[in-house]
């Protein structure tokens, strides 16, 4: 199957101007300023690595990793010397070194970020992808995220444009970093599309057209705070074997990516409940570091927490829906085993959960986390 | 003085305003790190109390004073108002009052730090729009 791999087919940045009715200095501005856009639009530079495809396409890829990173929001950290990084960066540059490390995978890395404008008029690409296959670093291109009905449209088209041929059952990862993605309104998650909302229903429906051949990924993981609850592992369980998510707060440095930089050695045996307990486990190591605000992190096993999530789906529905309209200052999470309706006897089935609490503030007693969060208003 | 002052944050808005609103996020979160910076480099926990408790209170003052603008929405308002009550816990654990164990001497830099990675998770910054972020940034700085 013939791919293509330069980085063309790109948009093009510029909207229609009628430069007839220009006056004559203006219309001087106005080349200048169009020459800047469009070089500020340039293709970037070529791949350092760049491969003749039909050299890499000679091995089928044995993983196919998606990073989705978004970055249109305040992602801004400190670490305790004071050094500030930006969390959607650090994020972009690990997963090209997992891409980089993988010789064996497929790696699409979509960085969502904050519209800018050049000369504070001509708006600028809000997405960048880059492409990598068994280790080179193949094309990158800058893309719009409103184009599209769907949230995800854009990366969409641009993974079914650039996939492989899978000739084999590769070994699936889905991973998200960002703010927590809510579970109702979701008004207000981009800080530069304030009118589009993002809730778990847009990512399902991501993961949906991801997902075309309607084979599970092997691993989905959330590196987000606090959608390790009932509702959103029950809308992801259709589309993953096992999912990390965090059921509390996640430090915006984020899940730690290096189990995922060998995975010929971390999949050796093809278990991949083995590399999501490492990956959750050296994340929560990480963070326990440096880190003095709560720290969970969850695996969930889908098949075996299903007993649970059918046992309480329906209380946590009503809970949406009785919190869908009210405002959101008047809505608190909380660990579910704080709620009667969901000690449930399956509660702890098919979880594994890392937890420390904050050091500080009203919780730092709590001992141990359920893996579960729920909402519940205010009192 | 008061003229340089006005020039400067006339520049500051500007600036601000085109940068967009993550801009106004991360002057905020910079606040509670400039301040867990100085309390580091502090031996004196009295002073270390002191610099941790003006922090508090001088971003107290600019909420108060921002959610009574007529350029803030009824939305800003409600966030300011969880934004006050999330800093007067941190006081009060600083002071030990409230139901609060007061926080060691000893642990004085890792409260300060909870308290940058505490604003950076929460919510309630993330939600407030530029015009409210930059009003109390700007009345922050010249308390």
């Amino acid at each position: 199957m013939e791919r293509e791999f330069s980085a063309t087919g790109r948009q093009s940045c510029v909207r229609p101007f009628d430069q007839a009715c220009l006056p004559n200095a203006f219309r001087m501005f106005f080349c200048l300023a169009l020459g800047a856009v469009l070089f500020s639009c340039s293709s970037p530079p070529p791949a350092p690595s760049e491969t003749a495809p039909e050299e890499v396409n000679s091995l089928p890829p044995r993983y196919i990793i998606v990073f989705i990173i978004h970055g249109d929001g305040g992602y801004l950290y400190h670490d305790t010397d004071g050094n500030k990084f930006r969390a959607d960066e650090e994020a972009v540059n690990s997963a090209k070194i997992v891409a980089e490390r993988n010789s064996q995978a497929e790696v699409f890395i979509f960085h969502e970020k904050r519209k800018k404008h050049f000369l504070f008029l001509f708006p600028r690409h809000d997405g960048e992808f880059y492409y990598y296959r068994n280790g080179q670093f193949l094309a990158q291109e800058s893309y719009w995220r409103d184009h599209g009905q769907s949230r995800f449209d854009p990366e969409i088209e641009l993974y079914n444009r650039f996939r492989a041929e899978e000739r084999s059952r590769p070994k699936k990862f889905f991973l998200y970093f960002g703010h927590e993605i809510p579970e109702i309104d979701g008004k207000g998650y981009d800080a530069s599309h304030k009118d589009r909302s993002f809730t778990v229903t847009d990512l399902v429906d991501g993961l949906k057209h991801f997902n075309q051949n309607s084979t599970k990924f092997d691993l989905i993981a959330l590196s987000t705070c606090f959608n390790g609850t009932p509702h959103t592992i029950a809308a992801l369980s259709p589309y993953a074997e096992y999912i990390i998510a965090s059921p509390g707060n996640l430090h915006l440095s984020y899940f730690d990516l290096q189990p995922f930089e060998a995975l010929d050695i971390g999949l050796r045996d093809g278990d991949v409940s083995s590399l999501a307990m490492m990956c959750a486990r050296q994340s929560f190591e990480r963070l326990t570091k440096d880190v003095q605000t709560e720290i969970s992190i969850a695996v969930y096993d889908v098949d075996r927490v299903q007993t649970f999530l059918n046992s309480v789906n329906s209380v946590y529905d009503l809970t949406l829906t009785t919190l869908k309209d009210k405002p959101s200052k008047s809505i608190e999470h909380c660990d579910c085993s704080e709620d009667s309706a969901y000690l449930q006897p399956a509660i702890s089935d098919g979880i594994e959960v890392f937890f420390r609490p904050a050091k500080f503030g009203r919780s730092k007693q709590k001992q141990v986390h359920s893996g579960w969060e729920c909402l519940r208003l205010l009192n | 003085m008061l003229g340089k002052t006005a020039i400067r944050l006339a520049v500051m808005i500007f600036v601000m305003s085109l940068a967009g609103i993550a801009q106004g996020q991360d002057k905020l979160q910079n606040y509670f790190s400039d301040a867990a910076g100085k309390v580091k480099v502090t031996t004196d926990p009295t002073e270390k109390r002191e610099i941790l408790n003006k922090s508090f209170e001088k971003m107290t003052k600019a909420l108060n004073s921002v959610q009574g603008s007529p350029l803030v929405s009824k939305d800003d308002k409600a966030s300011m108002e969880h934004f006050k009550v999330v800093l007067k816990e941190k006081q009060d654990e600083l002071a030990g009052i409230n139901g609060f164990e007061r926080v060691p001497d000893e642990q004085l830099n890792d409260f300060s730090d909870y308290v940058v990675q505490d604003m950076e998770q929460a919510t309630e910054t993330v939600t407030l729009s530029l015009v409210a972020l930059l009003l109390i940034i700007l009345i922050a700085v010249l308390i």
